[in-house]
């Protein structure tokens, strides 16, 4: 054997190394550095947030708005935009393992609870109290702030607001001499009329498909008949004979909705109403301008919106949306918090709107140019003065709630169990996974 | 040459040790420490979002939970219908393929560079693809279906029965063109001999296939039966992307009770314990085939 | 015949994601389907250009697979060989060692590897990616090699190894030469990996590092998915895969010719 041929191992780590320390150091971004022109009016001057936005419609509106936010302070803003599939888990990693990677974040009216419990993100309150002058806090829509508040501390900032309304086919409905229901009775006697099977048309749109979106539209029919998922006392009562009963109502609704409805995510039912298939669909208010464009949608001018069709209570109204919060590990909290505060005050407010995000103030849904542009703001309007933030408990076991409903009301939609058995099995799924 | 007695456990060749130590010391020095943190939690009660990171000593009570939960029973037969599935299928088809498209000729190439797109698409891309292309109200497949004058009901992933089978088409469909490249490369290694010999012997091509091919492939289809378990094992993009692991509880598999477990109720402890009940099922899955396999070679 | 209807098989939902591409989304889910005759459009192309960085993610795909796939093959090929050639049954055994490794379910380790690429200040950065990404291709392609320089003739080498020339000699200069149709394979695998890895991905990148998965995953949002867009990013993701594929699948040839001459 011939010793010096082992040379070519050594090397080969060595080669191996080099690769190693070369893409260690590739990922060190050079920016251009400004010259700095520090003014009492750009106290946050060079500071970078990043913020970590959903990819709903008002990513949009923050694509338009942080280059102005960066010009006038010279504050920089990374917006990292991340679908609903990733939002969720790659914020919990960052706030596991306190990695602050993130310091500015939206929050689903959902995670409040959550949220608030681990101490995730910043409470506002301290500087909510300090700039209180400045906020014009009375303006903001009483429920808007479900959108964070928890427990008398607020963890996230209002940012989006979504009513749940009832959108439906104006041709349709008055062509069969219907006025829009208005109680859940009507809404499942129009669908049973409206339906014609062998012409592919019928009367309502569901969400019927395992985990979130049956668990979530089940709420909402929960709520539209006056009932709850937790009991007074708060705690969790999913299976009361009350629920069983509008589960069996919400099963009913789906012999009159698209066969394929019981694994329709949200975007399958958008396109259902979308492309004319049903009369009638209840859903986030968000989606309203989009069935007047052509290049999307298919009914184009046949369409109107309506409150809710509720039952056997004085209404109200489901509600939801998006808070903004500051991530409890921010270095820039500061900074974080005055972008905030320019985003929400009421002139910075309209252009939001017009760059397609959702309201929170009085005064934009009140607003007459805006009233113009977007002729269901009424509706909005009194579906958030009547909002329910709460249907979906905002409460810290949230998503195991939402788990074991999408588990339950799906296996009733498709038959594998019966109404009383999959609300006992969902109930016990959250006793279980709750200890 | 040494003789095989002669040899003690602790018997290296230096020079081969040297080819596999970067190996062996990258993978101890990242993959080590989640490992064994894995092994380890999986003994303990550790949610993952509690805020003082308690974790309660439990035994072996995460394992015998394990047992007892209806989720995780049916979840593993589903597991084992969707790996016996896909794994079968793939391995056929992919020896089919590879044959197939074994030609030489520019055509062929450019051919065979096409059947690699499914595997380029993500995952989860690909189920969504596949639920849009099954919805029984606006997609292609039951149109044509129903066009044929079958009842399509709730749609392919509406419902019980025909859920599973359905997502088992999507993972052939992406992952057929692997096992093919696999055996495509298995099959250029082959030396050409025996076919020489059996030619003048006047066996048929398909005799020779079955006498020849398919014993000299035997460790290209240890690599594609061991990979495509292992993989089936882990399935996960594409049950989250089409049915969330329903209707009902049709296509929840081990591997997406796992995430349910983990990253929706935090169980850090259980879901350790369950995915090293998943490790231990492919384990012995593997030494199963590999006993199979290579017990003639020993 | 039988070659047609396997490719309409693979091909068809390909076609359809690429048309929709082209499509306004009103036509893409139009019943009875358009395959043909729709309105084209290039708007999902043009959105995606100004408002995703989806030239950024691409370059980005491209450094974490190149990276990942070379240093899978420098440290999977040799290995692979050694655990081949060996009769050390502790050489042997490690082959084991990677097939464990490759059994594990990536949730399970997850948050144990984010922290450690946390302590080790990888996060954000290429090379957390990389690494990761590495561990477990460099793991199978140790495995597929194994079976690669078993199946192969070894005559030659030992011949070499008769005349003098020591086993990392006959390692570079015959047995790898000869087993380039395997080195392709495995690399057309490590970069299908790294190229559709979402999840280690969506951990382990911040908003300068992110992969096209993540870019074209971003088209999901709360209300409804944005299939145009979604559609637009994945025909221009796989084109660069598609290139390599082109150009690897000459390496299968290659091999053929070169098993005919050492017959």
């Amino acid at each position: 054997m011939k010793r010096p041929r082992h040379f070519h191992s050594p090397l080969l780590i060595a080669v191996l190394l080099g690769v190693l320390l070369l893409a260690a150091c590739a990922p060190t971004a050079k920016r251009p550095v400004e010259p700095s022109q520090k003014t009492p009016a750009k106290p946050y001057e060079g500071t970078e947030l990043t913020l970590a936005s959903m990819t709903d419609q008002y990513v949009t509106a923050f694509r338009y708005l942080i280059p102005k936010f960066e010009e006038k302070t010279g504050v920089r803003i990374v917006l990292d935009e991340l679908g609903y599939v990733d939002l969720y888990s790659k914020l919990t990693a960052d706030f596991v393992a306190h990695t602050g990677n993130y310091d500015l974040m939206t929050v689903d009216i959902v995670w409040t609870g959550e949220y608030a419990q681990n101490k995730y993100t910043l409470p506002l309150d301290d500087f909510m109290a300090r700039d209180k002058a400045a906020l014009a806090l009375d303006d903001i829509m009483p429920v808007a702030w479900t959108l964070g508040e928890w427990e008398d501390a607020h963890w996230a900032y209002p940012l989006a607001g979504y009513a749940n309304v009832l959108n439906y086919r104006k041709d349709v409905l008055d062509e069969a001499g219907l006025e829009p229901p208005r109680t859940q009775e009507e809404l499942l006697a129009y669908a049973r009329k409206l339906t014609d099977k062998d012409k592919g048309f019928y009367g309502v749109a569901l969400l019927g498909a395992k985990g979130p979106p049956a668990a979530q539209d089940y709420m909402a029919f929960v709520q539209q008949h006056g009932g709850g998922i937790l009991d007074a006392d708060g705690n969790i009562a999913i299976n009361t004979p009350e629920n069983v009963e509008i589960l069996k109502f919400f099963g009913e609704l789906f012999e009159y909705a698209p066969p394929g409805a019981t694994d329709y995510w949200w975007d399958q039912r958008e396109t259902a109403f979308r492309s004319g298939k049903v009369a009638m669909m209840e859903g986030w208010s968000i989606a309203r301008a989009g069935y007047e464009n052509p290049e999307i949608s298919s009914v184009v001018g046949k369409v109107d919106i309506a409150l809710a069709p509720v039952e056997g209570m004085k209404p109200k109204y489901g509600f939801g949306g998006w808070g903004i919060g500051i991530n409890a590990d921010s270095k820039h909290a500061e900074a974080a918090w005055a972008f905030i505060k320019w985003l929400s005050s009421p002139e910075i407010q309209k252009e939001w709107i017009r760059h397609d995000g959702a309201p929170i103030r009085r005064s934009t849904l009140e607003d007459p140019e805006l009233n113009e542009a977007y002729p269901w703001f009424p509706i909005l309007l009194e579906s958030f003065e009547k909002g329910d933030g709460d249907y979906r408990p905002r409460i810290p076991q949230y998503s195991i709630i939402q788990d074991a409903l999408g588990v339950a009301v799906n296996a009733y939609l498709v038959g594998e169990m019966g109404a009383q058995e999959a609300l006992d099995q969902a109930q016990a799924r959250v006793e279980e996974n709750m200890r | 040459m040494r003789s095989r007695f002669k040899r003690s456990i602790f018997f290296v060749e230096k020079h081969y040790l040297l080819l596999l130590a970067p190996l062996l010391v990258f993978v101890a020095a990242i993959a080590l420490y989640p490992l064994l943190f894995s092994f380890y939690i999986s003994f303990f009660k550790y949610r993952l979002t509690d805020p003082n990171q308690a974790r309660t000593f439990l035994g072996l009570a995460n394992y015998i939970n394990a047992f007892h939960d209806k989720t995780v029973v049916t979840a593993i037969r589903n597991t084992f219908v969707f790996v016996a599935g896909t794994v079968s299928i793939e391995l056929v088809l992919g020896l089919g393929l590879a044959l197939l498209f074994s030609g030489k000729s520019r055509g062929m190439r450019v051919m065979r560079s096409f059947l690699i797109i499914p595997m380029a698409l993500p995952s989860l891309v690909v189920g969504l693809v596949w639920k849009s292309l099954y919805n029984v109200d606006f997609g292609v497949i039951p149109y044509y279906l129903k066009q044929l004058g079958l009842d399509m009901g709730r749609g392919p992933l509406g419902e019980i029965k025909l859920a599973m089978p359905a997502v088992i088409l999507i993972d052939i469909w992406q992952w057929t063109p692997l096992v093919m490249i696999i055996f495509l490369a298995g099959l250029k290694s082959l030396p050409r001999e025996p076919y020489e010999a059996a030619r003048v012997d006047g066996a048929s091509r398909w005799q020779s296939f079955w006498r020849i091919t398919l014993p000299l492939l035997k460790p290209t289809i240890l690599i594609v039966l061991l990979l495509r378990t292992m993989q089936g094992f882990k399935v996960f993009d594409i049950i989250y992307a089409a049915t969330g692991g329903g209707p009902g509880t049709a296509t929840t598999v081990l591997n997406y009770h796992i995430y349910t477990v983990g990253m929706v109720f935090f169980k850090m402890g259980y879901a350790a314990a369950l995915a090293n009940i998943l490790l231990i099922i492919v384990a012995v899955l593997a030494v199963l085939y590999i006993i199979v396999l290579q017990r003639q070679q020993i | 015949m039988l070659i047609i209807l396997a490719l309409l098989f693979f091909m068809l939902p390909v076609y359809w994601l690429m048309t929709t591409a082209f499509k306004f989304g009103r036509d893409a889910f139009a019943i009875p389907p358009k395959w043909l005759l729709f309105d084209f459009t290039f708007k999902n192309f043009q959105d995606i250009w100004e408002n995703s960085q989806t030239p950024r993610y691409l370059l980005n795909s491209i450094i974490v697979s190149a990276g990942a796939t070379l240093l899978s093959l420098l440290l999977g090929v040799p290995a692979g060989y050694a655990i081949a050639r060996s009769k050390s049954a502790i050489i042997n055994a490690s082959a084991y060692f990677f097939l464990l490794l490759l059994m594990i379910p990536p949730i399970a380790m997850l948050i144990p590897f984010y922290l450690v690429m946390r302590n080790l200040h990888l996060l954000g950065g290429y090379a957390a990616l990389i690494i990761l990404d590495a561990i477990f291709d460099a793991a199978f392609v140790a495995w597929m090699m194994r079976s690669y320089f078993q199946d192969a003739p070894r005559e030659m080498e030992e011949a070499a190894l008769v005349d003098g020339a020591s086993p990392l000699r006959a390692f570079l200069s015959i047995a790898l030469p000869h087993s380039l149709p395997g080195v392709a394979a495995s690399a057309l695998y490590c970069i299908i990996f790294s190229w559709n890895d979402f999840l280690f991905a969506l951990m382990l990148t911040s908003p300068r590092t992110k992969t096209i998965p993540l870019g074209i995953m971003a088209s999901f949002s709360s209300v409804e998915i944005n299939w145009g867009e979604m559609a637009a990013m994945s025909l221009i993701a796989i084109t660069p895969a598609l290139i390599i594929a082109l150009f690897l699948n000459r390496y299968f040839v290659q091999g053929l010719t070169m098993g005919s001459a050492r017959g």
